[in-house]
């Protein structure tokens, strides 16, 4: 692992713990939910949520929809699906994740 | 279920590729422009905005690719790509398309040929109900002679009582059905139909013959145990195949009457289409006859109440959950108390009954006679269309390297940009699939017109092959396996010579190499396909000379110019009184027809594949069971008409009728055996005990039944002596004539049916089942022989110019790829000579190294043949010593095309040409 680069996993959780506080985000919207969690400290390069995203569209995590925005430009929103919510529940290790974060940057 | 769900998701994507992937384009570009506005808001320029988003998003490019990969369908786009891509290159080099193709085509043609056969003859089970639980009793051969009376050991044939003792006491078997061993002649005619009577093939069957096999007649009904019992009415079952082809599928002719060697049938119904009898056999028989009704139609000649005449096979259907041994060693003590209970047994057959035992033999295939003789010939023409097809998968990794080499800077540039050396390999490997795979399908094509011509090639004669040429499930299976496992095989080597190169090579200068890496491979694929082809040519060798040994042996009788009749009067009611009658005017009718010079007739004509052996007395020796000889009867100038030398007396003249003294005449083995070399003249000698017969004749020995071995000792009798003791009444069956001898003096057209016509004379009943010239009746011997090796002279040929080509091949590369380096040395005065042996000595290299690696390979490989060979041993030096010469003059010639052309090079040339 390069530094900087976020463990395995930590993406996908930012991306579900962002869209069941927000209930709906486009993509910008949820790298600005994760900049100021992962304080920067983790350095995600913005677009490495799209894949992300693709691969929980695939396992119905999340789904999308073309919506247009406040700014009347068309957007592209996720929202959690009931399965998204559950695994979010099951992996409420996400506590134990951002620990294991902070451990990172005390460390750092 | 997620996974499913997960299934669902993907395919869903992979459907709407199109709308996935502008939406994501969409969303990413949506959200750099978002960025880019943010970075501008907070007072950057609209360039460094941009940048600055990029920087913040990342390597868009990979991104998407990335996100695409989560799809989870990048290895069927790839594939499509590498299947496009392989495609279009293989277009681009027709030249080498063709070349590989048709190295494949037939490389896998053989050997899917060759399953063909195999699958049909060795692996397809009867078309009957549950195949695997049938098995036959006893796996013992000795079918067909029918004077056998002596003890088997090993059973496999069986008289009448003795199948109905094992039947009745074997509750193992579920049913044991018994049938005809051989199968009979039958002259057959509609009765009410003007149609004159036809030959047909059939056997006798017990009446659970068809409910034990399981299946149910496709029109009317089948024989049932009801039909075989004494005094029901006589009924027939007819082949499909025979409905339909002779009867047009009518079905009036259920029912009707059938009159089969002159006795009337009613014709019960139709078998099953695919249902060919109990044995895979060329002619299988078209009508099948109740056991019961062999008595009626046999007379006094009748087999099926002697319990001591064996003629029956037998197969049952064992109870699920019965041990096999058991059964075997019980039924073994069933026959040997059956036995003991016989008291025309002599003392010899009764000291022996402790070894007689039943073995218990897989029926699902029915009785594998052909299987049995068809395993050597089958298993050595896998081995070697595996070779051919080893040595075309050689060459074709040989031409695919060269290409390869070629395409250095391809993968080179490839390497550079990013590709991996997985996807590199991949895409080769790809290549060389799809080449077997378009191989594969040419190779089907070729495997469906070659199984028709080895089909005819192996059943010279036969009327009727009931074996499919076309190809089946697994035969298509088969194919398509080898095409796979040949393409990776041949596509391996060059697919990881190209992926091991470094990207900075491509830059340094491309293609400028004087020694490539490429070389050694491909050197050793030629030198591995010239020792391979050696084995083969020898062993193609070995079996010409083999077979053309067979055919031009001293068989002791003249082909030319002799025909052969075969006749059966026994299938138009004669009785024995009426053939004194018959053989009158044989001789003077058929000496009627112009160009016949010679005419006589015989129980047996030679190389007929037919003997009647039985055990014999010689006057004055002490009595010994094991005497015995092989016997014909001949008429007059029997042996003046085929050419076969008297020794010493005479032959059967006009002299010996019925009244006249016995006598006989012997052949040269008989009297070295029997007589050790003294005068034979004179002597005394008959069937088992009696010594009625006197020698009036010595004549050379000939060949009747098999071409391999040494003649049997044999002896002829004159047709009418028919012998008084009502022990041998059972010879009564050998005083009919079998076959006519016709000697042509000159060419006469239709002899066919001038024949016919003039035997339909003397009566229009007679029977004439075959014509054909006594060469043909030789031939027919060597079939197989034949067969394998035509093939293996037809492989061998294909390997040498596969190996010739492969050796031009990697000659020609090598003088294009140093072009350069000779007109280099050309320039600074090097000979035409010395640029040509420097280039033949390459290829001689290799050529010789093959030599030498082949002819230990050639001797190892044909020590495997010694036993198809005949009059030629493994190691003949003739024919290794011509296959070597051959084979290096083809190379030669192969390496020197390639060599003239480098001493052709002008230095100006090649040293522009960079």
């Amino acid at each position: 692992m390069h530094h900087g680069e976020i463990p395995p996993g930590t993406l996908y959780l930012l991306i579900l713990e962002a869209l069941s506080w927000s209930g709906e985000l486009h993509g910008d919207g949820i790298a600005t939910w994760i900049e100021p969690v992962s304080d920067e400290v983790l350095q995600v390069q913005e677009g490495s949520l799209y894949p992300a995203s693709q691969r929980m569209l695939i396992e119905g995590c999340v789904t999308a929809k073309w919506r247009v925005t406040a700014g009347s430009s068309r957007a592209h929103y996720y929202r959690l699906t009931p399965l998204g919510r559950k695994q979010l529940e099951a992996e409420s290790q996400f506590e134990r994740v951002v620990q294991a974060i902070t451990r990172a940057m005390q460390t750092a | 279920m997620n996974w499913l769900r997960e299934l669902g998701s993907r395919v869903s994507m992979l459907l709407q590729r199109g709308k996935f992937d502008a939406d994501l384009n969409e969303e990413m570009r949506l959200h750099r422009q978002l960025r880019e506005q943010e970075e501008i808001e907070r007072g950057l320029s609209p360039d460094q905005a941009h940048y600055a988003a990029q920087r913040r998003f990342g390597n868009d490019l990979l991104l998407r690719e990335e996100s695409r990969d989560m799809w989870g369908w990048t290895w069927l786009e790839n594939l499509f790509q590498d299947v496009r891509y392989g495609l279009r290159q293989l277009r681009r080099s027709p030249g080498f398309t063709a070349a590989a193709l048709i190295t494949l085509a037939l490389g896998i043609g053989a050997n899917t040929v060759i399953f063909t056969l195999v699958d049909a003859v060795m692996l397809k089970p009867l078309r009957v109900a549950n195949p695997s639980q049938l098995y036959r009793v006893g796996n013992g051969d000795n079918c067909c002679v029918i004077g056998n009376r002596g003890l088997h050991g090993n059973w496999g044939i069986y008289s009448y009582p003795l199948y109905q003792e094992l039947r009745d006491h074997t509750p193992e078997f579920g049913s044991m059905a018994a049938f005809q061993a051989g199968l009979g002649e039958f002259s057959v005619r509609r009765s009410g139909l003007s149609r004159p009577t036809e030959p047909y093939v059939g056997e006798f069957v017990s009446g659970n013959y068809f409910t034990m096999f399981g299946i149910t007649a496709s029109a009317g009904r089948l024989i049932s145990p009801l039909d075989d019992s004494p005094g029901a009415p006589a009924v027939a079952v007819m082949s499909y195949r025979v409905w339909k082809q002779h009867y047009g599928a009518d079905p009036s002719v259920i029912g009707a009457t059938f009159i089969i060697n002159t006795m009337p049938f009613t014709l019960a119904g139709i078998a099953p289409p695919g249902f060919f009898g109990d044995t895979l056999r060329p002619d299988p028989p078209d009508f099948w006859l109740p056991l019961s009704s062999e008595p009626a139609m046999n007379g006094e000649n009748s087999l099926l109440r002697v319990a001591g005449l064996n003629w029956l096979l037998i197969i049952g259907r064992l109870n699920p959950g019965v041990p096999l041994a058991s059964a075997q060693s019980k039924m073994t003590v069933e026959l040997q108390d059956w036995l003991s209970t016989r008291a025309d047994l002599s003392a010899y057959d009764r000291s022996t009954i402790g070894n007689q035992h039943i073995v218990l033999e897989p029926g699902g295939r029915g009785v594998a006679v052909l299987q049995a003789e068809a395993r050597t010939e089958l298993r050595l023409l896998m081995v070697v269309s595996a070779l051919v097809l080893l040595i075309a998968c050689a060459n074709i990794a040989n031409l695919l390297l060269a290409r390869s080499a070629a395409r250095k800077n391809e993968s080179l540039i490839r390497t550079a940009l990013g590709a991996s050396r997985r996807r590199l390999t991949r895409q080769l490997l790809t290549e060389s699939v799809l080449l077997a795979a378009l191989g594969g399908l040419a190779g089907l094509y070729v495997a469906f017109a070659g199984a028709r011509t080895i089909l005819a090639l192996s059943f010279r004669g036969a009327h009727y092959v009931p074996i499919s040429p076309s190809p089946s499930w697994p035969v298509l299976g088969f194919a398509f396996a080898l095409s796979l496992v040949t393409g990776t095989v041949f596509g391996v080597a060059p697919a990881l010579a190209a992926s091991r190169c470094q990207p900075g090579e491509a830059l340094a200068g491309a293609g400028r190499a004087t020694r490539g890496r490429s070389s050694l491979p491909s050197k050793s694929l030629v030198i591995v396909q010239v020792a391979l082809s050696l084995a083969l040519l020898t062993a193609a060798g070995l079996l010409t000379a083999s077979l053309r040994n067979l055919e031009s042996q001293r068989f002791g009788f003249q082909t030319e110019g002799r025909f052969v009749v075969r006749v059966d009067p026994a299938l138009s009611g004669y009785k024995l009184e009426k053939l004194p009658g018959l053989y009158q005017q044989l001789d003077a009718h058929l000496m009627q027809i112009p160009g016949v010079t010679s005419v006589a007739y015989s129980l047996y004509s030679p190389m007929r594949h037919e003997n009647w052996a039985d055990d014999i007395h010689i006057e004055g020796r002490p009595p010994d069971a094991r005497d015995n000889a092989s016997f014909d009867r001949v008429s007059p100038r029997y042996f003046e008409t085929i050419g076969t030398r008297l020794r010493s007396g005479r032959t059967i003249g006009r002299g010996d009728t019925p009244t006249s003294r016995p006598v006989a005449v012997i052949n040269e083995t008989f009297a070295r055996k029997y007589f050790s070399g003294q005068d034979a003249l004179g002597k005394h000698f008959g069937f088992h005990y009696a010594a009625e017969f006197e020698i009036v004749g010595v004549v050379e020995d000939a060949k009747y039944q098999a071409a391999r071995r040494p003649a049997y000792p044999t002896f002829f009798l004159p047709f009418l002596q028919i012998s008084k003791d009502p022990k041998l009444s059972y010879l009564v069956a050998s005083h009919y004539v079998g076959d006519i001898e016709l000697r042509m003096g000159g060419e006469t057209h239709n002899l066919d049916s001038l024949v016919r016509r003039t035997l339909a004379d003397i009566d229009p009943d007679l029977a004439v089942l075959d014509i054909m010239s006594l060469d043909e009746q030789v031939a027919r011997n060597f079939n197989e022989d034949r067969l394998v090796a035509r093939l293996t002279a037809l492989f061998g040929l294909l390997a040498l110019i596969v190996a010739c080509v492969g050796l031009y091949g990697v000659t020609a590369y090598n003088v294009a790829r140093r072009t350069n380096e000779i007109g280099i040395r050309m320039a600074l005065g090097a000979r035409r000579t010395s640029v040509l042996s420097m280039v033949l000595r390459g290829a001689l290299l290799q050529v010789g190294l093959g030599l030498a690696l082949g002819i230990p390979a050639a001797l190892a490989g044909c020590r495997l043949l010694s036993s198809l060979l005949y009059g030629v041993k493994s190691y003949d030096p003739t024919i290794l010593g011509l296959a070597v010469a051959t084979l290096a003059a083809c190379t030669l010639l192969a390496g020197i095309i390639p060599a003239r052309r480098a001493t052709k090079v002008d230095p100006m040339v090649a040293l522009r040409c960079e």
